[in-house]
């Protein structure tokens, strides 16, 4: 046994030294922060580090629970996790089925371009043109005028917080989440489209028939993906868009997790609201999982 | 085959909503496009939508004259560059040996590699981590902590993957040694998904926000997205400087206009030519293996 991993070693040490820098990095980026998580449990004090820090149970959940603010935030977090489920997910899916059926490579191409292009851009800058988009000369409200509208600071009321998150998720990232379906359309066999057709099969039908349900297991993962990242809305997105006028209606755990634990450095109960959102993402991944694993054999796991 | 009168009609109504999608979403762009371009009373009396109004550069000029943006930009542009070009070292490094049946370890490390993709470690823990290694309010944490992300390593690895054993046998005969076949001939050989990454790893450094707020206080190394949302935010600090008389022929708002534009550019730049490459590393990718 022995000589087997000297030799192991003998031979192939390049790859483990390879591999040192990389594991170095997960386990200072990834391991400690994560096994760092336990001073949600702890009374955390800078001093005495992750380790040494007075265990004190459940104290910061219950705070957490009983937090007037904490009801509101995580009532936010739901609401727009929700409409990105429903919303939002779907978008991407549609929009391949449609691409495809575009046989002009040089349209399909041009297309393609112009959805992309959002994706490439930081919050900070969407958030910069939504700004000027609604502002009070800006194009929304020029648009409205020819209506006769009064015109509206959107970013700065709260009924338009919710409509502006959902349509700038579209807006920036639905172009570039067709790309792994589409990915996966090019990997079907065309001779089920010859077939189809001879069978005399409309191009409607044929996605509803061959496309679609070939999509699905793709669309299902993902699906199970997002749904394990349900109230993770995203820090940048939700920071650039919000502002105080929309505060009671944007504050969502990120922001929340940011000002409590990082500007005023309530380490422990900050923890604790990030935990309870993990520990909530991974029993509906959990749950979610079950119920397709019952329904077609499509689960994660 | 001759396609019936209702098959046209379902193509052409597909085509046109796509079509509409994609000037949808170029609108709002070219909406800050043309009210960086237009001059203040234009924009004042609500006359710009698409296309520039009283077209002047006025703004632009005022933008391209500061100083302190473009410290922000070539400190953003040299940390995208050094990070990039770290980051791939650094996933080359880590990918190739997960990619050999050789590296005995490679399944356990693989499942850590995967654990760490899937549960994102809780923000507050990540802080005191970063700040426990010395980076707080260091402009190394613009580069360190981006230089690996575990879906592009296995993206990497799956590339490697499929290079064929051959080519390697023969070399490991010559006396070819790991190092050098890895530099020598998998990552000549690897272009199209080194060019995929850098694309990948490039535009997070390039618009990366949430690390420069939490960790820099230091105005000096304020990179280019938190620079360009303080100008978004704060009247004061985009209008410093800025003569205080009325004939100007802009204002906050054109100059904001102005501003997100400037940010834009190299990405706008840089996009036509990776292009063909990052849909083929988005396939590699999506083969989960």
């Amino acid at each position: 046994m022995k000589s087997i991993a000297s030799h192991q070693m003998k031979v192939y040490w390049p790859l483990y030294v390879m591999a040192i820098p990389g594991m170095i990095f997960l386990i200072v980026f990834k391991f400690i922060p994560l096994a760092g998580a336990v001073i949600a449990f702890k009374d955390y004090s800078v001093f005495r580090g992750f380790i040494d820090s007075p265990w004190v149970g459940f104290k910061h959940f219950e705070t957490l629970l009983q937090h007037p603010d904490f009801l509101r935030v995580f009532s936010n977090t739901l609401l727009l996790g929700l409409f990105k489920l429903t919303i939002v997910f779907p978008v991407p899916v549609l929009l391949a089925l449609m691409i495809n059926e575009i046989r002009k490579s040089a349209l399909k191409k041009g297309i393609q371009t112009a959805l992309y292009i959002p994706h490439f851009l930081s919050w900070v800058i969407v958030g910069g043109i939504l700004f000027d988009f609604f502002s009070l000369s800006g194009m929304f409200n020029i648009i409205l005028g020819w209506f006769g509208t009064e015109p509206v600071l959107a970013m700065q009321e709260s009924a338009y917080f919710r409509p502006i998150y959902v349509l700038a998720s579209i807006w920036k990232d639905a172009g570039w989440g067709t790309v792994v379906y589409m990915a996966a359309i090019s990997a079907i066999d065309p001779q089920l489209y010859e077939s189809a057709m001879i069978d005399g099969a409309s191009r409607f039908r044929q996605i509803r028939h061959i496309t679609f349900p070939i999509l699905l297991p793709t669309v299902l993962v993902l699906f199970l993906l997002d749904i394990g990242n349900f109230l993770d809305l995203g820090f940048d997105q939700v920071y650039n868009l919000l502002t105080p006028m929309t505060y009671n209606v944007g504050d969502i755990l990120d922001t929340y997790v940011f000002r409590t634990g990082i500007q005023q450095g309530q380490y422990s109960f900050a923890t604790a609201v990030g935990l309870f959102q993990s520990v909530i993402g991974f029993i509906m991944v959990y749950t979610f999982n079950k119920l397709s694993n019952k329904i077609s054999d499509g689960g994660l796991w | 085959m001759l396609a019936s009168k209702s098959e046209k009609t379902f193509g052409a109504v597909i085509t046109g909503l796509l079509i509409l999608f994609s000037i949808i979403a170029l609108i709002p762009l070219l909406s800050v496009i043309s009210t960086s371009l237009s001059s203040k009373s234009a924009v004042d009396m609500n006359l710009v939508t698409l296309w520039p109004k009283q077209f002047t550069f006025d703004s632009w000029k005022y933008i391209v004259d500061r100083p302190d943006l473009w410290k922000s930009f070539f400190l953003t542009l040299s940390t995208t560059l050094i990070g990039t070009i770290l980051a791939l070292l650094m996933t080359a490094l880590f990918a190739y040996p997960l990619s050999k049946p050789e590296f005995r370890w490679g399944s356990v490390i693989m499942m850590a590699v995967v654990v760490a993709m899937i549960f994102k470690a809780p923000i507050v823990p990540y802080f005191l981590t970063v700040r426990g290694i010395g980076l707080y309010d260091n402009p190394l944490v613009l580069i360190v902590p981006h230089i690996l992300n575990p879906f592009n390593l296995i993206i990497m690895r799956t590339f490697f993957k499929q290079f064929s054993k051959e080519l390697e046998e023969a070399a490991f005969l010559e006396g070819c040694g790991y190092f050098r076949m890895l530099f020598q001939f998998v990552l000549p050989l690897s272009k199209a998904v080194l060019a995929t990454l850098a694309l990948f790893y490039g535009v997070v450094l390039w618009n990366q926000f949430q690390h420069p707020l939490f960790f820099l206080q230091d105005t000096n190394w304020f990179p280019l997205q938190i620079k360009i949302r303080q100008f978004i935010t704060d009247d004061s600090v985009i209008m410093s400087g800025a003569a205080s008389t009325a004939q100007l022929n802009y204002n906050e708002r054109t100059l904001r206009a102005a501003t997100v534009i400037f940010a834009i550019v190299p990405i706008i730049v840089v996009y036509p030519f990776l292009q063909k490459y990052f849909v083929k590393g988005a396939m590699i990718g999506s083969v989960k293996g």
